[in-house]
């Protein structure tokens, strides 16, 4: 080789190394831009995962993250109404299932017991992607199940809500059902508040107080249970603020297992408290008593009606269950509970005034309250002299037991409207309400309340020191266009103490049957009446109601008026 | 060189590379700590005793020569075959899949060793290639038998993911190496092309099935889309702040699976959130940019490839294992270097780095033969 190509060749070698360090340095960065690239991608990926909705979980179909917990419903006092806990539930997803759907469907028969295995297999081997097998497992059995290894199984957790009382309380309350929706109920109406994730821990206090609730309850289900009621309905109420302290409709159902009654029987979750309305019959009178007196068409307790005689309405006949067939003073209208009396009193009143004090009292409208289910009143379709008659003595204008319960709060607290609630109210927040009748009205009202107690149809409802006021009210269920005699919804609404009035109680009974204690009578002075007594007698003690044996209502102006009448009753 | 005092040594460590691992190694406990329901048992305290052992293992080797590593690339690559080979024999003998040597104090598989010993002997081939036979057909063959004979025996056991990085690990090292271009375009046809032939064919049932399945997870007829799922459900489930410390449910009620080795990502992202995430690979970050600059400057041809060869072997090792765990490659059981439950991975990760540390150290020099015609 020349010297001349022996240098052109090292040229050419050194051009080749440099070239080639060259093309090494390129790959190098090629290759680190992959690295870049592939760190990058991981780390949006990352990003992604952790701030997306997550989707992995809806597929999952875990419920629970979707749902989220309802908040907590507690009485007055604080004690649990409702309250969501975290259950375990079982589910499949068949194509995933790995094991033989049969052994495995007798496995979970074992483990959770109750459920036949052919059932379980069936489930197991669905044509879907996800289901259900068991919606509530217990944790010792969720254990067991998860410990079979199956990855076909879904063991998860989602909300429940519970109601510990059962049914105390249910038509109020409500329920919940299975995917944490409010269907019935407090739940249902306050469903957006409850469920409200911000608030979840936070409790929704009611006016109740599950003791005097208790009350109501064992006393309005014993005499429906001795009378053979097919229902009844009780409020206790706090005549200063309209709040509802206790409130029932019997029959119950059971929140935590609500079901259909089927059949013909009256589906039982129907609230008769606040959605069925009644003919709640004589306890009107009072509120036409209230309303003659405050319109001034009855000033003096002397003033009389001409009772000797029925009324003649077209083919109908206004007459006296209690007929003294004489000229009746006021109180003794009141007292015997005279239809002729009060009827003559409601035509001097008309039927303007009439419907502007009902309609003051809420009387025509559906009740405001915190609940889905209320009923709206049954008007008469011409409202004429002939309905004011007999609306005067309760019957042409149906009612809730809700709307009288606060009528008769409105009657009895010095004459001021409150709208009822369930809500617990706090110091601040007392409702300032609207004035329907005058003091003056009212202390007249329930001297009269107080008389019917002690010398009157409501002798029954007297409880021991408590100063109980209260008007009967016997009404025939309307039928096939007329009244069912022996169909009755016996009622008392009552106040107590009358000196002071503080809490009125309402108990009503459907279609009570008459037995041998009462001689026969299903009237309301011999089954509504001895709710009141009993109920009374034991939530005095729990609302802080002091017995007295001095403290009473001045009823020498009523008993002046009532013929042959002594002081002491 | 190796006269210097122990302070000037320590302060030429790379620090911040050695700090990262150190950051994740203790992370890793706590990790554990919390997915055994906060107990040391039964996963902390032995990968704390692994992790400190090993941890001063890298140390000392960091310490050695870089021709030391040059000169037993290639006996130390033997060893290695033998081994597997060994491993394979003996799980045909006893009639079973046996992948691994008990040494006592752990289990080793020598296939995560190969993942090394590839690099270092295909490094230390394409040192002493001259350069202008780099680009012929006749200089592939060697690394070509490589690469093939473990990849294949590591296959056979059958384990897809060792056998992936172990190809990936010795590619690079050939195209860093500088063969021809078009060799590679052809290949990557020929994988696109060959892998669905090589899924069927070459593939175990299992291991079809996971491939098939990272396709499609939710259709899963198996359940083996359980794991993709559940751990995107995890990560998911973290948010940006996690669910706090001892307090992940996806891990503690035990949904996801292998929660303390394989998937131990998704069991940290549970806890610790997005910001635990960024935090792994921050750290992951510190010590791959590390390794890539080493190579970038070091002068030798060895240096820069090992140093090249051995970064991406970790950062396959890494990737895949997020991939998988983030639901987009397919299940291969490949576990997160330095953070799972496990002391193969652990001494893999961690003897690289030693060999890293140890050729960053001389990353300067131009020649290494110190001894003419020992090679």
């Amino acid at each position: 080789m020349s010297p001349a190509a022996l240098r052109t060749l090292r040229i050419q070698l050194a051009g080749k190394r440099q070239a080639h360090l060259r093309r090494a340095r390129q790959r190098m960065v090629v290759g680190m831009a992959l690295f870049g690239c592939l760190t990058l991608l991981t780390g949006a990926r990352l990003a992604d995962l952790a701030l997306r909705e997550p989707v992995g979980v809806a597929n999952a179909h875990n419920l629970w993250e979707r749902i989220g917990p309802r908040a907590p419903i507690v009485d007055r006092n604080g004690s649990d109404l409702a309250r969501s806990f975290e259950a375990y539930y079982l589910a499949v997803k068949p194509q995933q299932l790995i094991g033989d759907p049969a052994e495995i469907a007798e496995q979970i028969a074992r483990i959770i017991g109750e459920r036949d295995p052919a059932d379980i297999q069936k489930k197991l081997s669905h044509r879907g992607k996800w289901a259900y097998v068991e919606r509530r497992v217990m944790p010792r059995d969720a254990q067991a199940l998860k410990a079979l290894g199956e990855p076909g199984l879904e063991i998860g957790r989602e909300w429940e809500r519970v109601y510990p009382n059962g049914t105390l309380a249910a038509h109020t309350i409500g329920h919940a059902n299975a995917d944490g929706e409010g269907m019935a109920g407090l739940e249902r109406q306050l469903d957006e508040r409850l469920r409200d994730p911000d608030r979840a821990d936070e409790p929704v206090q009611l006016s109740l107080d599950t003791r005097v609730q208790h009350v109501l309850v064992q006393e309005l289900a014993a005499q429906m249970d001795r009378h053979s009621a097919i229902g009844g309905s009780g409020i206790v109420m706090d005549v200063r603020t309209g709040e509802l302290i206790a409130m029932t409709s019997q029959p119950v159902f059971d929140p935590n297992a609500p079901k259909f009654g089927g059949g013909g029987e009256m589906d039982p979750r129907f609230n008769r408290a606040t959605y069925g309305v009644y003919e709640l019959g004589s306890t009107f009178k009072a509120l036409t008593m209230a309303m003659a007196m405050e319109s001034g068409v009855v000033t003096s307790m002397a003033q009389g009606y001409d009772a000797s005689a029925p009324i003649r309405i077209g083919r109908h006949r206004i007459r006296d269950f209690h007929a003294k067939n004489r000229w009746l003073s006021v109180p003794e209208i009141f007292m015997y509970s005279s239809n002729i009396g009060t009827a003559k009193m409601a035509l001097d009143i008309g039927p303007e005034r009439q419907q502007s004090y009902l309609s003051q009292l809420g009387m025509l409208d559906r009740p405001t309250l915190e609940l889905a289910e209320r009923g709206k009143p049954l008007q008469p379709p011409r409202w004429g002299e002939a309905s004011t008659m007999t609306i005067s003595y309760g019957h042409g204008l149906s009612v809730t037991p809700l709307h009288l319960a606060a009528a008769y709060a409105a009657i009895v607290n010095g004459g001021v409207y409150h709208e009822p609630t369930l809500m617990k109210l706090g110091l601040d927040e007392q409702p300032e309400g609207r004035r329907v009748f005058s003091e003056a009205t009212s202390a007249r009202v329930n001297a009269l309340l107080r008389l019917v107690v002690k010398n009157g149809t409501g002798r029954n409802a007297e409880a021991e020191g408590y100063r109980v006021g209260g008007k009967t009210g016997t009404a025939e269920k309307p039928k096939n266009g007329g009244y069912a005699r022996r169909s009755l919804v016996t009622t008392f609404a009552a106040a107590f103490p009358m000196d002071d009035p503080q809490y009125v109680v309402v108990a009503m009974l459907d279609e009570p049957k008459g037995i041998k204690e009462t001689y026969g009578y299903a009237t309301a002075g011999w089954t509504a009446a001895p709710v009141v007594s009993r109920v009374i007698g034991r939530i005095a003690p729990l609302l802080d109601v002091a017995p007295s044996d001095t403290k009473d209502v001045d009823l020498s102006e009523m008993l002046a008026q009532v013929r042959g009448a002594k002081e002491t009753g | 060189m190796a006269t210097l005092a122990l302070p000037d040594r320590l302060s030429r460590l790379p620090w911040a590379a050695i700090l990262a691992v150190l950051a994740l190694g203790l992370f890793s406990m706590l990790v554990l700590y919390s997915a055994a329901g906060g107990a040391a048992a039964p996963w902390m305290t032995n990968q704390g005793i692994r992790f400190a052992v090993l941890f001063v293992m890298m140390l000392v080797l960091s310490q050695f020569d870089v021709t030391f590593w040059l000169r037993w690339a290639y006996p130390f690559y033997g060893v290695c075959l033998v081994m597997l080979i060994g491993v394979e024999l003996m799980g045909q003998l006893r009639g079973g899949s046996q992948r691994w040597l008990n040494l006592g104090f752990m289990n080793l598989q020598p296939s995560e060793l190969m993942k090394i010993a590839v690099v270092l002997a295909l490094a230390r081939y394409y040192h002493f290639l001259p350069r202008v036979r780099t680009q012929t057909m006749a200089s592939l063959i060697l690394p070509a038998v490589l690469i093939a004979f473990p990849a294949a025996l590591v296959m056979l056991q059958p384990d897809l993911g060792t056998a992936l990085t172990i190809i990936l690990g010795g590619v690079t090292i050939v195209f860093l190496a500088g063969a021809r271009l078009w060799m590679f375009v052809a290949a990557g046809i020929g994988a696109v092309v060959g892998i669905p032939l090589a899924v069927k064919f070459l593939l175990q049932e299992y291991q079809q099935r996971r491939v098939l399945i990272f396709l499609d997870p939710e259709a899963d007829p198996l359940g083996a889309g359980y794991h993709i799922t559940q751990s995107k459900i995890a990560i998911g489930s973290g948010g940006i702040s996690g669910k706090g410390f001892l307090s992940g449910t996806q891990s503690h009620l035990q949904y996801l699976p292998e929660q303390h080795t394989d998937f131990i990502f998704a069991t940290m992202a549970e806890e610790w959130g997005l910001f635990g995430g960024f935090f792994v690979l921050a750290c992951y970050g510190i010590i791959l940019s590390w390794g890539t600059w080493t190579a970038l400057t070091a002068k030798a041809v060895f240096s820069r490839l090992a140093a090249m060869g051995l970064t991406v072997t970790l950062f396959f090792y890494i990737f895949i294992n997020l991939a998988m765990i983030m639901g987009f490659a397919p299940v291969v059981g490949i576990p997160l270097p330095l953070m799972s439950y496990g002391g193969s991975a652990m001494l893999t990760a961690l003897l690289l780095m030693g060999i890293l540390i140890s050729i960053y150290h001389h990353k300067n020099r131009q020649r290494l033969q110190t001894v003419p015609g020992s090679i």
